[in-house]
């Protein structure tokens, strides 16, 4: 018992990695989990739309790439693009592999999230287009001043679920060797254990991630409830008794 | 047609004798859902000013009528023109058409993230291009014609039905459309919200002189406020004349069955 103790739970382990977890690695997981969500919310809306084309060779290559970069396990794509492109000498974010990785779970973001706003924007009820459309609007203004906000506020909490994954996600950025300074959480840990042979930085790690994420988890979790129950009413359970307040058929003189 | 319209008592705006140009020709629309015909072959004519009433059971094809007018459903064959341009036709530009055509839809397809005048301010600014001070005023005017200025700030969702479908025609009616289509505008609604809706329309057709195609259950409406009805049956015009002749002397069977269902 003592052993297992002294190697998850040893104490002055916990302490000596702490400062460098919530300096450095706490700082840069935020960054690339924030970076690479961006780039995921920005390209999965531009997906999103193709997704939902009606023409089919727009809705063709959204698909193949949501698809693909759906299928692939992470660590692949990963690798792919922040070892594969380096030694292939394209090399846009130079050496640090920071830009690669945050590209990389950027673009992992981007399949997923044109997922939750292509569910989100066909839960808009197709009223809200045709309302759009008989004013005369076109359908891309309506798409993106009548439907987009509706279905963006549908989906608020998955895609804040897709923050959290972001932010996991980005500890598979040891795989490219990050140097000190742009360390994030994991790289961090796993430093210190092949120094110490101790997990107990593992143990660190992961409760600076829980610490981080589990508050978001039910922060995510009360908003999506207050959402629903706060719904407002439908056609169907429309308040009763309201009409009062203005008088059935006031304004007919004065609008005659 | 003409002839029809005359023997009802309305006053409306027309010139004489002269044949008036129609707002709305549709000629021998058919529409088709994969392999379901909903309309075989409609031929109509509303004339500027006049309120024309679409009767008929449910699956019709009132509705899609309705819908064929401002292209919302294209109808799969026949030629649409309104006031003598024929909207069917390739390259027109059905944004232009349909911002001079306003809808009302039966579940009123307010948006429920604007408050009550953004919903009505969104296409002027939009599609007129008006400042927003422009479309705001003109927004409120709208409003206060329906009887809701005081509401102007409130989302959808805090309003009844009744108050949302008035909303919703002043939003129409903001673009100051040629034509008004109302489909199913009150069925909706709880009993005691129609009266206020149908009094905005009733309003609308007699004292603005607006062109309006009504597709309604309302048979007392269709009695008292439209110039002339159309009953359909089973994807085609079934009888149509003027309203209290219609409904007072169906001519066909169909009609009189109909009409003994829903009295």
């Amino acid at each position: 018992m003592g052993d297992f103790l002294h190697s998850f739970f040893d104490i002055h382990q916990i302490l000596h990695v702490l400062p460098t977890l919530l300096g450095e690695g706490l700082r840069n997981t935020l960054i690339i989990a924030s970076l690479s969500l961006l780039l995921g919310l920005t390209a999965g809306l531009l997906l999103s739309m193709l997704l939902i084309a009606t023409r089919w060779w727009l809705r063709a290559p959204a698909r193949i790439y949501v698809d693909i970069f759906r299928g692939l396990p992470a660590i692949v794509t990963v690798s792919i693009i922040g070892i594969g492109l380096p030694s292939a000498d394209i090399r846009p974010f130079g050496e640090s592999p920071m830009g690669y990785a945050i590209l990389a779970i950027g673009l992992i973001n981007a399949a997923y999230i044109a997922e939750i706003f292509r569910s989100g924007i066909q839960s808009v009820p197709v009223g809200q287009m045709e309302a759009g459309r008989s004013l005369g609007m076109s359908h891309l203004t309506t798409l993106m001043l009548i439907v987009v906000p509706q279905g963006i506020r549908n989906v608020l909490p998955a895609l804040a679920n897709q923050f959290i994954i972001a932010v996991k996600e980005s500890s598979l950025v040891y795989l490219l060797g990050l140097a000190v300074g742009e360390r994030e959480l994991y790289f961090i840990a796993q430093q210190a254990q092949a120094v110490s042979y101790n997990s107990s930085s593992f143990v660190a790690a992961g409760l600076v991630y829980i610490a981080f994420t589990v508050p978001l988890t039910h922060l995510v979790n009360r908003f999506d409830r207050r959402m629903r129950e706060g719904k407002r009413p439908t056609v169907a359970d429309e308040p009763v008794g309201k009409e009062p307040l203005t008088p059935v058929g006031a304004g007919m003189e004065a609008g005659a | 047609m003409e002839q029809t319209a005359i023997d009802d008592a309305k006053p409306r705006q027309r010139g004489g004798d002269r044949p008036v140009e129609p707002a709305v020709e549709l000629l021998d629309i058919c529409k088709s859902f994969g392999k379901v015909d909903v309309l075989k072959g409609v031929s109509a004519t509303v004339v500027p000013g006049e309120t024309v009433c679409l009767i008929g059971a449910s699956g019709s094809g009132k509705s899609t009528l309705l819908r064929c007018i401002n292209l919302l459903s294209p109808p799969t064959s026949g030629t649409i023109r309104v006031h003598g341009q024929v909207i069917t036709a390739p390259k027109v530009d059905l944004n232009a058409v349909r911002s001079r055509i306003g809808m009302v839809f039966q579940h009123f397809n307010l948006f429920p993230h604007k408050s009550a005048l953004d919903n009505i301010t969104v296409a002027l600014r939009r599609v007129r291009r008006m400042s927003r001070q422009e479309a705001e005023e003109r927004a409120l005017a709208q409003l206060e014609k329906v009887g809701l200025r005081s509401l102007a700030s409130s989302r959808p969702g805090s309003l009844s039905g009744g108050q949302q479908q008035r909303v919703a025609i002043a939003r129409s009616l903001a673009m100051e459309p040629d034509i008004m289509l109302f489909d199913e505008a009150t069925s909706a609604l709880d009993p005691e919200l129609v009266k206020g809706v149908l009094d905005v329309m009733r309003d609308l057709a007699t004292s603005s002189g607006m062109t309006m195609v009504v597709v309604t259950h309302e048979m007392n409406f269709a009695r008292e406020v439209s110039d002339r009805v159309l009953f359909m049956d089973s994807g085609v015009i079934a009888e149509e004349g003027p309203a209290r002749q219609l409904l007072a002397d169906p001519q066909t069977p169909r009609l009189r069955s109909f009409l003994s269902q829903v009295l």
